[in-house]
C-alpha cells in the first residue's frame, strides 16, 4: 500500500471565525476558484485582438 | 408533400425539430467574436469533465467494489472518477458565476438559465450518493452525517443514505440519467438561443435598434463611433430624452 503524500491521520484543520467554520481544504478550493474566475476575465484570450474582433 | 406525410407524427416532429434547431445552428462552424474570452470556456470544460465522469463511472460499475478497492488499476479509475467530479464542480461553479454576473437569462434565455441551475442542483445529490457508495470509512462517516441532515429536513423516510443498495442505484442510474438529460436540454437550448453576449454589446445593439426606428436614416450596424450621431450619443449616454 502506497502511503499518502500528506499525512491524513489527524482531524481536519479548520478555519473558524465567529459563525464561519470550514475545513482548510474547502477554503483553499474556494479561494482557487475565485482566483481562476478573476484570471478567466482578466487574462487575454489567445488570438484576441481587442475591439477589432467585435466589429 | 403527400397527405400521409402531413399526418405522420414523425414528419411533424422532424419539421418542428429542424425549425427550432436547423443543422447550421445545432453544429455551427463559427462562434461570435465576443466569445474570445476565457470565461466562455468553462461551460465546455464542465461538459468535458462530465464525459470523463460517465466513462470512468461506467468502467467502475462494470468491475465492482472489489476491483476499485483492491487492484492498482481499480484505484486508478476510482481516482479518475473522483477527480473528474471535483473538476466538474470546480468548472461548473466558475461557469455559474460567469453566467450570473453577465445575467445570462437575458434575451429570452430564461430556460437556458433554469436548466443550468437545475443541472447544478441535481448534480449535488448525484455526487453525495457517490461519496456514500464508496464502501469505506469515508462513506460511513459521510452517510451518517448526511442521515442526520436528511432526518432533520424531514425526508429521512424517503432517502436512507446508510442503505448502500439504494444509494448505489441512485448514483449509477437515476441521478446520472437526470443530470445527462438536463445537460442535453441545456446545451440544445444554448444552441437554439445562442451564447449570451456581454452587456455592452447587447445594450449597444438594443440602442442602435431603437435609434434606427426613430431615425429614418440608415444606422451603421457595427461601429457606433462613425456615421449615425444619434446612435453614438445614445450609446455614450448623451441622448436627449
Amino acid at each position: 500500500m502506497v502511503a499518502a503524500i500528506f499525512n491524513l491521520s489527524h482531524p481536519a484543520n479548520t478555519v473558524h471565525w465567529h459563525f464561519f467554520l470550514m475545513s482548510v481544504s474547502n477554503v483553499v478550493v474556494i479561494v482557487v476558484m475565485l482566483i481562476v474566475f478573476a484570471l478567466a476575465i482578466l487574462v487575454p484570450f489567445p488570438g484576441h485582438r481587442g475591439k477589432e474582433r467585435t466589429k | 408533400m403527400s397527405s400521409t406525410t402531413k399526418r405522420s407524427w414523425t414528419a411533424s416532429a422532424r419539421k418542428r425539430a429542424v425549425g427550432a434547431l436547423p443543422p447550421e445552428k445545432l453544429l455551427p462552424d463559427s462562434q461570435p467574436s465576443y466569445m474570445s474570452s476565457w470565461i466562455y470556456v468553462f461551460g465546455v470544460l464542465t461538459l468535458t469533465a462530465l464525459i470523463v465522469i460517465i466513462a470512468s463511472g461506467s468502467i467502475l460499475a462494470l468491475k465492482g467494489p472489489g476491483w476499485w478497492h483492491f487492484t492498482g488499476i481499480g484505484h486508478f479509475f476510482n481516482s479518475i472518477h473522483l477527480w473528474s467530479v471535483e473538476l466538474f464542480f470546480f468548472f461548473m461553479v466558475i461557469h455559474l458565476w460567469g453566467k450570473y454576473w453577465m445575467a445570462a437569462w437575458r434575451g429570452g434565455r430564461a430556460r437556458v438559465w433554469m436548466t443550468g441551475a437545475v443541472a447544478f442542483v441535481v448534480a449535488v445529490p448525484c455526487a453525495l450518493t457517490g461519496y456514500v457508495s464508496q464502501q469505506n470509512f469515508d462513506a460511513q462517516w459521510i452517510s451518517t452525517q448526511a442521515k442526520d441532515g436528511l432526518n432533520a429536513a424531514g425526508v429521512g423516510a424517503f432517502f436512507n443514505v446508510t442503505n448502500f443498495g439504494q444509494m448505489y442505484s441512485y448514483h449509477v442510474f437515476l441521478l446520472p440519467l437526470a443530470v445527462v438529460a438536463i445537460v442535453i436540454a441545456h446545451v440544445l437550448l444554448v444552441r437554439k438561443h445562442g451564447i449570451v453576449p456581454p452587456f455592452q454589446l447587447s445594450d449597444r445593439g438594443a440602442l442602435l435598434a431603437s435609434a434606427s426606428k426613430a431615425d429614418p436614416e440608415p444606422v451603421p450596424p457595427r461601429d457606433p463611433s462613425v456615421g449615425n450621431e444619434r446612435a453614438r450619443d445614445a450609446v455614450s449616454g448623451k441622448a436627449a430624452p
